[in-house]
């Protein structure tokens, strides 16, 4: 619709300028005003008693040239609106649709690119947070497995030591009971051979005067003393 | 005195012969070739620019590409906000061909704009007044005629002279003024171009008067340099105030209340 609208604008200026009474070829004015122009060189040439021939060629020469400056060539407002047209055309239609469309695309791209930098972002936040929180309970979780673990080891040890003791009683009274029976035996296996020593020694020292019977009475008696020293 | 004599008329600077059907209503002078040359280059930069497209832009479609948001910042969301952005083409367009035709001026063995032709111009200016004048008819129906030239807030006894004025300012003199802007400039800026290199040209190489001459060559040189610079200047200045014109009175049209 715009490109149209600036078309038909284009047209119509083209028109306009080219209906305007200023509006003249780029090489000359039209036959009166080149008349009237070399007219004029005529007049002011001759005026004086020498003809000034340089003079009068150049001011010939302005003639076919005698336009304002100002006043627009149409040949070249129908090239320079042909060219114009042409540009607008060809721009407005095809390169910058596809200029706006590479800018929007890049547009796109970039926004595209910050919000999944963003969400990223999000993600390694809210990751971050999960792990800090999962490491907050593994420390959590490992002070009680120590503290178990401590209050484990000290049950063993009191349970060891609580053994050890009873082990350590058990032994020493087995060893109590042991030595009191060896005691016991040592004490009947040393009665026996000193009896059989006595008997044996008194026999020798007494072996004529004694009967038997007064010799087991004394050796009874001896035996007796015997145990009550060693009680 | 001097200088009159060494220069040429004034119309040698800007008349040109026919290439193509010389004294015919066709005929294709210079001005008519720089017109669709122009033409070309630009169709050329914005098609390269536009179609060949790769993501990250290089080169042509970068400067297509900068070229087009600088219009789209600086003429249409300046001059007529968001609404703008719908007449960017139209704009850039019309920017980059009158610079086109305008940069010829500075271009080596051509230098003359085409735009120093009151022809070009004045068909612009035509285009300007046209699409403004249609763009407030379609957008505002048959009250734009007046509404356009009545501004709101004059006191009544003043409107019987705001109105005349105000038509004349718009519907008459608005595409003169921006026809003679531009052509005014374009042709001052060649004319001063053309002294200062007839001048450079008598004093360095002419030596009409003697050798002496030679020592003062330079001083039009360095004009001849920096009116040249200056030529660049205006050649994008001129385009851009033909561009943002064109675009505030498009937005009257749009927004009569502006």
């Amino acid at each position: 619709m715009r490109i149209r609208t600036l078309l038909l604008a284009g047209l119509l200026a083209v028109g306009m300028v080219m209906a305007m009474p200023t509006g003249a070829h780029a090489s000359g004015g039209g036959p009166k005003e080149v008349f009237e122009c070399v007219e004029k060189a005529i007049e002011n040439n001759t005026e004086g008693k020498s003809v000034d021939y340089e003079a009068f060629e150049n001011a010939l020469e302005d003639c076919k040239k005698a336009k304002s400056l100002v006043t627009p060539a149409l040949p070249e407002i129908i090239w320079g609106g042909i060219a114009f047209l042409i540009v607008l055309a060809v721009l407005m239609k095809f390169a910058f649709p596809a200029l706006k469309k590479g800018l929007k695309a890049r547009e796109d791209k970039i926004r595209e690119d910050l919000e999944s930098a963003s969400r990223a972002r999000e993600e390694a936040e809210a990751e971050s947070a999960q792990y800090r929180a999962q490491i907050g309970d593994a420390r959590s979780e490992a002070n009680v497995i120590v503290e178990e673990a401590r209050a484990d080891a000290e049950r063993i040890r009191r349970e060891v030591v609580a053994r050890a003791e009873a082990e350590a009683a058990d032994t020493r009274e087995r060893a109590q009971e042991d030595i009191r029976l060896a005691q016991e035996r040592a004490v009947s296996d040393l009665r026996a051979q000193v009896a059989d020593l006595s008997i044996g020694l008194a026999e020798k020292v007494v072996e004529r005067n004694l009967d038997r019977d007064t010799q087991i009475a004394l050796i009874e008696s001896y035996i007796n003393s015997v145990g009550n020293e060693t009680r | 005195m001097v200088l009159g004599e060494l220069l040429p008329n004034v119309n040698e600077l800007f008349e040109w012969k026919g290439v193509v059907g010389p004294h015919t209503w066709y005929e294709l002078n210079k001005v008519g070739i720089m017109a669709l040359v122009s033409t070309v280059i630009c169709i050329a930069l914005f098609w390269i620019g536009g179609t060949r497209r790769k993501l990250v832009p290089v080169g042509i479609q970068n400067v297509a590409e900068a070229g087009y948001l600088a219009i789209e910042d600086n003429v249409s969301l300046a001059a007529m906000g968001e609404e703008g952005k719908k007449w960017t083409p139209f704009f850039a367009t019309l920017f980059f061909w009158i610079f086109f035709i305008n940069i010829w001026s500075v271009v080596p063995f051509v230098q003359f704009p085409a735009t120093s032709r009151l022809a070009i111009p004045l068909f612009l200016a035509m285009v300007s007044w046209f699409t403004f004048i249609v763009t407030g008819f379609v957008k505002q129906g048959p009250k734009y005629f007046f509404s356009n030239i009545n501004p709101s807030g004059v006191p009544f006894a003043l409107k019987f002279l705001v109105i005349p004025i105000e038509f004349f300012s718009k519907y008459l003199l608005r595409p003169l003024t921006l026809a003679v802007r531009l052509f005014a400039n374009m042709t001052a800026g060649h004319v001063l171009l053309a002294i200062f290199a007839i001048m450079t040209n008598e004093l360095a190489v002419e030596r009409n008067s003697g050798m002496f001459q030679i020592a003062f060559a330079p001083l039009p040189f360095l004009g001849l340099v920096a009116f040249t610079a200056f030529e660049l200047l205006v050649a994008v200045l001129q385009a851009y105030i033909f561009t943002i014109l064109t675009a505030v009175y498009i937005n009257e049209s749009v927004h009569p209340e502006h």
